[in-house]
């Protein structure tokens, strides 16, 4: 068997000091395989934002240990975060961040720009990635000449463009009407298909019945973790 | 190919061009800036330049002495005492002198077959040409017999050929002054520029001087034998203080005056007359070195205030960059060759500035202004500087931010 791609210990963070101190993860453990489909469900303030800016690196746990993909980032530098964070993950967010002038295209070259070495063909790439999402005519588009859907397939392309080994999505229709949700989760259950991993936040339940295992957070705990049959 | 840190150049220009007035209206502070030290520093290095080339002219070597009320003391209150030819002939026999001529004109119409003209006539002497390093165009000079017999010849100037002739061939004809008829004899080789009231160097008529004291200059109150000022060439560089006290001996002499009374004559030099030039252009310089700082400093002001606006703005673009992989140090780079653009092309504009109002309104003859390399890139450098130590705080601000709390800001 190979090693699991997330592997957390015991993760604690807390923020606050004195009385008013709180645990946003408190002794978090979990194990998530290679190609799964997770997502992390729980209401407003239980941890799960906190939770997955410490899968992917943007922040640092207080106590506990992260390894992804084996690398653990705990006593990582914060360069050496920058440059995991580049080749290792891909974000997806809720306001989909997008630079509002730029076209499609070079929103997606983005993360390229800061990949060491820099890769070939990042034009190229970049059509690729956007065609992946179903976005292959639009690559000129600017974000304000896009839906929100389309929006957020570009902010997906974005993320695929540097080829991570995990998918980071915060609420990804949380900025989306329902038919529109429903079309970005099945563009993320084709990408899962593929075999990219994915972890997914969402308060939403109906958004985490696409994923094949839900883990509820409260107050900081994971206190469900449930593998469920991909739906038809 | 991939050009190093094009990435970067490329991202600066494209977010400076989405907003082409702001970044204007940011840039003019450093724009005027450079324009000024561009001219600080280009009229300090003319006037340097300027001394260094004249330092063995003729001007340099000239002395020139007028007669002074008696200081403005009361008690010696004496009346304005003009030089006499006596004067001229002991400053012409100072050993070492090249040329001496004493000065006596008046403005008069002169007037030929066809039309009249106002020009200075200036009695003459043999020596007056080299005293005022001109040289003849054509013709010849008064000689000093034409002096001794008082002839009604004349010398004109280039000015007075074009006025009164229109391209007809002056030599040999006459003109009249104060209905006293003159024969042309020479025309004098045209002196460039104007001199120091800005009057036109090439308006004028050479007589011989006792002609001009008989005939013309009769009613002014100047009596026979008199001048109105002395020049003297001749006084090197290093012989200048000897010329000086010798002339200053001579006059005393010749006015009665002791070792110890104040004169009532000054003598000026080149190195004097530079020196007042010099000092016009040092407090042009200053003027214009504080107006540059200041310029500089608002301007950096607005480079920083821009800069500080465009991370705020862009926070969120920040925090994604940095989420998406961008270091510190990127972030760092992008907005400091953002505010370094800015000043490039701020000190390239005001490169262009200062050259151009140089050319339009400083290019008189007391501010000399010389350009060169050193000066350009000195000024462009000053730009540079600004850009950096202006541009550093806002870019920093921007490479320490959380990137969390970025990608949250609204
Ligand atoms: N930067 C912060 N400063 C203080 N408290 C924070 C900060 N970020 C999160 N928290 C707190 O940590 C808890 C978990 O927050 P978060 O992970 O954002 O929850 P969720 O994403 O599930 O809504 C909340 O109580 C929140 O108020
Ligand atoms: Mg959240």
């Amino acid at each position: 068997m190979s090693a699991p791609l997330i592997e957390t210990q015991n993760l604690v963070k807390t923020y606050g000091r004195g009385s008013s101190v709180i645990k946003a993860l408190d002794e978090v453990s979990l194990t998530i395989d290679r190609g799964e489909f997770v997502a992390v469900i729980g209401a407003s303030g239980s941890g799960k934002s906190t939770l997955m800016n410490m899968l992917g690196g943007l922040d640092k746990p207080d106590g506990g240990d992260i390894a992804i993909a084996g690398q653990s980032l705990a006593r990582m530098s914060k360069r050496a975060l920058a440059y995991f964070r580049n080749e290792t993950i891909g974000f997806v967010f809720q306001q989909f961040q997008l630079l509002p002038k730029k076209s499609a295209l070079t929103n997606v070259r983005l993360p390229m720009q800061y990949r060491r070495p820099r890769l070939d063909e990042e034009n190229e790439r970049a059509r690729q990635s956007l065609e992946r999402v179903g976005l292959g005519d639009r690559i000129h588009h600017k974000p304000t000449q896009l839906s929100g859907g389309q929006q957020q397939r570009v902010a997906i392309a974005r993320a695929l463009v540097g080829e991570p080994d995990l998918l980071l999505a915060d609420e990804p229709t949380g900025a989306l009407d329902s038919k529109t949700s429903t079309n970005v989760m099945e563009l993320l259950v084709e990408l899962n298909r593929q075999g990219i991993t994915i972890v997914l936040i969402t308060h939403d339940k109906e958004v985490a019945d696409y994923a094949n295992r839900v883990i509820k957070m409260r107050d900081g705990k994971i206190v469900e973790d449930v593998r469920q049959g991909v739906l038809a | 190919m991939r050009i190093p840190g094009l990435t970067t150049l490329t991202l600066a220009s494209g977010s400076l061009l989405e907003r082409p007035f702001r970044t204007l209206l940011t840039m003019l502070g450093i724009i005027i800036g450079v324009a000024a030290v561009f001219a600080m520093l280009s009229i300090g290095e003319g006037s340097r330049q300027k001394i260094l080339e004249n330092i063995d002219s003729v001007e340099a070597r000239t002395i020139s002495i007028f007669p002074n009320w008696n200081n403005g003391r009361a008690s010696a209150r004496r009346a304005w005492r003009p030089f006499t030819e006596q004067d001229v002939l002991d400053i012409q026999a100072i050993p070492g002198g090249e040329a001496a001529t004493g000065e006596l004109s008046q403005e008069y119409s002169i007037v030929s077959e066809t039309s009249d003209w106002r020009a200075n006539v200036i009695g003459a002497d043999p020596q007056y040409l080299a005293a005022n390093d001109l040289q003849m165009q054509r013709g010849r000079p008064i000689t000093q017999t034409e002096i001794e017999r008082r002839e009604t010849v004349a010398v004109i100037g280039t000015s007075v050929v074009r006025s009164l002739f229109r391209g007809q061939d002056p030599m040999g004809e006459r003109i009249k002054i104060q209905n006293i008829p003159f024969e042309i004899i020479g025309i004098v080789d045209e002196t460039e520029g104007t001199n120091w009231r800005g009057q036109d160097q090439n308006n004028f008529v050479l007589v011989p001087r006792p002609t001009g004291r008989a005939r013309l200059f009769g009613d002014d109150r100047l009596v026979r034998n008199q001048v109105r000022s002395i020049r003297i060439v001749g006084a090197t560089h290093e012989d200048r203080a000897r010329f000086e006290r010798e002339v200053d001996f001579i006059m005393r002499r010749s006015r009665g005056l002791t070792a110890d009374e104040a004169p009532d004559f000054r003598i000026f030099n080149f190195s004097a007359n530079r020196q007042a030039v010099a000092e016009t252009q040092r407090t042009l310089s200053l003027l214009l070195a504080t107006m540059g700082a200041v310029s500089l400093i608002v301007g950096g002001v607005g480079v920083m205030n821009i800069m500080l606006v465009s991370v705020t703005e862009r926070t969120r673009e920040i925090g994604l960059r940095m989420a998406i992989g961008a270091r510190g140090s990127d972030i760092l780079s992008q907005f400091l060759t953002e505010a370094l653009l800015l000043s490039i092309i701020s000190g390239l504009l005001g490169l262009g500035l200062g050259y151009a109002v140089s050319q339009v309104s400083l290019g008189t003859d007391e501010i000399e202004m010389v350009f060169s390399p050193n000066i350009a890139i000195l000024s462009f450098g000053s730009a540079l500087l600004v850009g950096v130590v202006f541009g550093f705080l806002p870019a920093q601000r921007a490479s320490q931010l959380n990137p969390i709390e970025a990608l949250r800001h609204e």
